[in-house]
């Protein structure tokens, strides 16, 4: 039997990390094993990613994907920032990026809401659980009102929804999914990774151990029985040579990606044009009060300049420059002299 | 009376936002144009309009840069601090004040100028009267001490970058102070300037502007920055000059800069663009390294290559934001949670400052940690002298693997396997698909896998105080004035360079001949022991309360030295002036009985 490839001809095991300290069952892992299938099939040569988090249980999954990459597991909080840094450094990186609710929610709310801001090229996945994992089960801000933990009072707060919060701010690609929804999550990931600026999906990622009570809204059984599926999709890179087919009208919507790929929407609720803001946020404002999660590409505004577009920064990577292109010459340093002594 | 020749102060007593910072400057660099020695103290609120606010220009034969012990000629314009401003003048003081003010001179000991310059300024322009009136006085004092009229005209352009309106009106308006001084006064005062011939070479700049330069020349690729006074000129610096000398054959930029959403932002841009290869820098004050304090140990731990540049004010907290000390060298040198020793590099002059500028990105790529520059208010917000700046020497990218062939020439290659016994271990950058590594602050082993093994957190961590240990004898070494005598000794640093001269000259005037020893960088080079061993008694000087220097130097010397080292640190917001200096290091000496 023959190892099967991908368009760079490699095997899927290159793309692989080490293995997960996580509890056995945890979403996350799921959702590491999605990022391994989304890298592979879109055919990313593992050196060009860097994988970026944080800390918190999501925050350490870059551990255990992508083992031929570089990565930085850096602060609580402030993946972003970090992030930035090496994105206008070496613009030519995918940035794949993991964080968790606590992480983006809280401590990183504000981090979160300037990477947005500057439309920052990379891929931020939430492995969005509800809870703090790794100090043992306290409440995060995405946990849902009247949410009651074996070890806490009910939660009377009402929750961040980090989807809504991030169209609000013109993210250009806001999607939301969950860990047990391999087809769909993959098409996502895959087409986060194809689009230019940043890409939000949150992940409804269960806590088997903290927050699996079934009436928890991010529970396993919860999610399962209540998740309203927007659309699902076929995910179609540019460089197979699939003919594009006519969509029968009313059926699909063909979204061109920046790099010229294309994500198939197999539309089931016809209405929702993702290029429409306020239409996701009132799909998510009526799933919200009917108890239930959207997922999907919520949201899809592309062709916005990113970070290191507006910087306008050389088109070598900043990182690769020599000496002679990073530093003024001589003859430059007399003629500023000459300016300071008229 | 005898003639007093280019050796005075003036104290320019104006309120903020009202344009006297500009009729300042151009007092400033007319008589640095006539060859005179000089320098300038802008001591400002923390405000945008309406504090009172005074320029301190002291003139020195001597070349002493410090505000000096008394101000000999006093410009009133400020209601709020005239009675006090003319309260402190000793006896035959000059009092140049703006008679419209209609507020009392009430003293017959001094020797007083009232000129209109509001109706002066009125009559050119009624609505920037205001701002005129502050020219009229720069007119007033050219005529008392006798300026150059050309430069004066020159200065004035430059100021006000050759706009032909504004320089008309300007001029004409010095040209009214200056007649009506003439037309209505005899010279009743000492006070007189003479031009002296300039250094062709010299001129005079900001010690941020000058870090700023030095930056660009050192190769920055990368300015994340947060506003905070007085570090906002440093990176203001940077960004003014990127258009002309640091974009590419195609008009693209080869430095990014991100104005970022506070400091913790700011410092993990700086980590993450050194962790990706780039030549990054941030500029802050101690409120901003407090927030940084969790990057840099990170960057210690992980061992990231950054540059911080500390322009010191007073703390703790806002503090006095726009008044200078020297408060945050212990916060700076083990800046961080758990054990850290930083990288400290501190500039007494412009020169330095530029010059370190370029070397701290050599030191943080070398070292692969974050190496701090440390200036404060007054070497970096105040003009300074300057003969000009030396290229830099060839960059040191430090140890960075590019190609396959690097690698395999290291034997059992691990991101954190110290093969050279440096403490310095061969980093791969991402992109270069070279031995990947998860980069964390979590421990690891030398392979970069994490790890919480006693022994091996242990070793790691006696590497990386080698590592840092290793730089004592790179980094700009101390410099030493050392007396035949070697009694007593002073130990300074940073912009108190610019006072150590004039306080030393009146140690010498009681008999006492005192050694220098200007430490240049943290950690501490072995000269330093050196010059404590060599001396009887040592000083160590600096503008803090607590003696942050004395406290690195007490926890670093043999601890038989220590008995000899004593702390003279004092700061009350302002430069340093020298008597204040001198006294208390002369008070110290007798109380230790040397």
């Amino acid at each position: 039997m023959t190892i099967k490839l991908n368009i760079i001809e490699l095997p899927k095991s290159d793309y692989q990390g080490g293995p997960s300290s996580l509890c056995p069952g945890c979403g996350h892992d799921q959702i590491s094993s999605v990022i391994i299938n989304a890298a592979w099939e879109n055919g990313i040569a593992p050196e060009n990613i860097a994988k970026m988090s944080g800390i918190g249980c999501s925050s350490k999954t870059p551990a255990y994907f992508l083992g031929k990459s570089h990565g930085f597991n850096t602060l609580h909080g402030r993946m972003p920032s970090v992030t930035t840094g090496a994105n206008v450094t070496n613009k030519k990186l995918q940035f794949i990026a993991v964080s968790g609710d606590g992480d983006t929610a809280s401590i990183g709310i504000g981090q979160f809401v300037h990477a947005i801001r500057r439309n920052l090229n990379m891929v931020y996945i939430i492995e969005n659980n509800g809870v703090y994992g790794l100090t043992k089960g306290q409440y995060s801000a995405t946990v849902e009102k009247g949410s009651a933990k074996r070890k806490s009072e009910p939660n009377e707060q009402p929750p961040i929804d980090l989807c809504a919060m991030a169209i609000n701010l013109g993210c250009t690609f806001v999607a939301r999914s969950f860990s047990g929804a391999k087809k769909q999550l993959t098409s996502l990931i895959r087409a986060a990774m194809s689009h230019r600026g940043t890409a939000v999906i949150d992940v409804i990622s269960p806590c088997v151990t903290f927050s699996n009570n079934d009436e928890s809204f991010r529970s396993y059984g919860y999610v399962k029985d209540n998740e309203l599926e927007l659309h699902s999709y076929d995910y179609i890179p540019h460089f197979e040579s699939l003919e594009e087919v006519e969509i029968p009208e009313g059926e699909f919507q063909d979204i061109t990606l920046f790099d010229g790929s294309t994500l198939r929407l197999e539309t089931i609720d016809s209405n929702h044009d993702p290029s429409d803001p306020v239409a996701a946020l009132s799909h998510i404002h009526k799933a919200e009060t009917e108890e239930r999660h959207v997922t999907g590409l919520l949201h899809y505004n592309p062709g916005t300049k990113t970070l290191d577009e507006w910087l306008d920064l050389s088109d070598t990577p900043l990182a690769d420059l020599a000496e002679e292109q990073l530093r003024p010459s001589e003859a430059d340093l007399a003629s500023l002299l000459a300016q300071f002594r008229e | 009376m005898d003639k007093v020749v280019n050796d005075f102060t003036f104290n320019i007593a104006t309120a903020n936002g009202t344009g006297s910072q500009s009729a300042n400057l151009i007092l400033l660099h007319t008589m640095f144009e006539m060859g005179v020695p000089v320098s300038g103290k802008n001591l400002f609120p923390s405000n945008i309009s309406g504090l009172p606010t005074w320029y301190i220009v002291r003139v020195s034969e001597a070349g002493y840069q410090a505000p000096g012990d008394r101000t000999h000629i006093q410009v009133l314009m400020n209601k709020a601090t005239w009675a006090d401003d003319l309260a402190k003048l000793e006896p035959g003081s000059v009092v140049i004040y703006n008679s419209d003010v209609k507020l009392p001179v009430e003293r017959d000991d001094v020797i007083a100028y009232p000129v209109p310059m509001t109706k002066i300024a009125r009559g050119l322009n009624p609505k920037l009267a205001r701002m005129i009136a502050n020219i009229v006085y720069v007119g007033a004092i050219a005529e008392v001490v006798g300026i150059d009229q050309a430069k004066l005209e020159k200065a004035v352009a430059k100021q006000f970058k050759g706009k032909a309106s504004a320089i008309e009106l300007n001029v004409t308006a010095l040209n009214l102070g200056r007649e009506y001084v003439k037309e209505n006064f005899e010279k009743l005062d000492p006070y007189h300037l003479e031009a002296r011939e300039k250094n062709p070479d010299s001129f005079l700049v900001e010690g941020n502007e000058a870090a700023a330069l030095g930056s660009i020349f050192g190769g920055i690729t990368m300015l994340s920055w947060y506003p905070i006074t007085p570090s906002s000129s440093l990176a203001e610096g940077i960004i003014s000059h990127i258009p002309q000398l640091r974009t590419d054959a195609d008009g693209k930029v080869t430095c990014a800069v991100v104005q970022a959403e506070d400091e913790l932002a700011a410092a993990g841009m700086v980590v993450g663009a050194g962790w990706a290869g780039g030549r990054s820098m941030t500029c802050t004050s101690g409120p901003g390294i407090s927030l940084m304090s969790e990057f840099i140990g990170l960057a210690y731990f992980s061992e990231v290559p950054g540059v911080i540049w500390d322009i010191n004010r007073v703390g703790p907290s806002t503090g006095l934001p726009t008044r200078t000390q020297q408060g945050d060298v212990s916060l700076l040198y083990e800046a961080g949670h758990g054990d850290t020793k930083h990288i400290v590099l501190f500039p007494g002059t412009v020169e330095e400052c530029f010059e370190f500028g370029w070397r701290a990105f050599d030191y943080a790529e070398r070292y692969q940690s974050i190496v701090f520059g440390f200036s404060d208010l007054d070497l970096g917000m105040n003009f300074w002298a300057c003969n000009g700046f030396d290229y830099p020497d060839r960059m040191d990218r430090g140890k960075v693997l590019h190609t396959q062939e690097e690698l395999d020439e290291i034997e059992n290659y691990g991101r954190y396997r110290d093969v050279d016994g440096d403490g310095i271990c061969y980093r791969t950058l991402p992109g270069s698909g070279l031995k990947p590594v998860l980069t964390r602050g979590t421990g690891r082993d030398e392979d970069g896998v994490y790890s919480e093994d006693p022994a091996t957190y242990v070793a790691t961590m006696e590497r990386l105080k080698n590592k840092i240990n290793g730089s004592r004898t790179a980094l700009p070494q101390p410099l030493l004035r050392e007396e035949v005598e070697q009694e007593v000794g002073i130990i300074y640093y940073g912009s108190m360079e610019n006072t150590i001269q004039e306080i030393d000259d009146q140690l010498e005037e009681t008999g006492r001949k005192v050694s220098q020893c200007r430490v240049r960088a943290l950690p501490l080079s072995p000269g330093v022991e050196e010059f404590v061993a060599n001396h009887e008694t040592i000083i160590v000087l600096e503008a803090n309360r607590d003696g942050q220097m004395y406290g690195i130097l007490r926890k670093e010397l043999p601890i038989d030295l220590v008995p000899r080292v004593h702390s003279v640190a004092y700061s009350d917001g302002l430069p340093p002036r020298a008597r204040v200096y001198s006294d208390k290091v002369l008070e110290k000496l007798v109380e230790v009985g040397a």
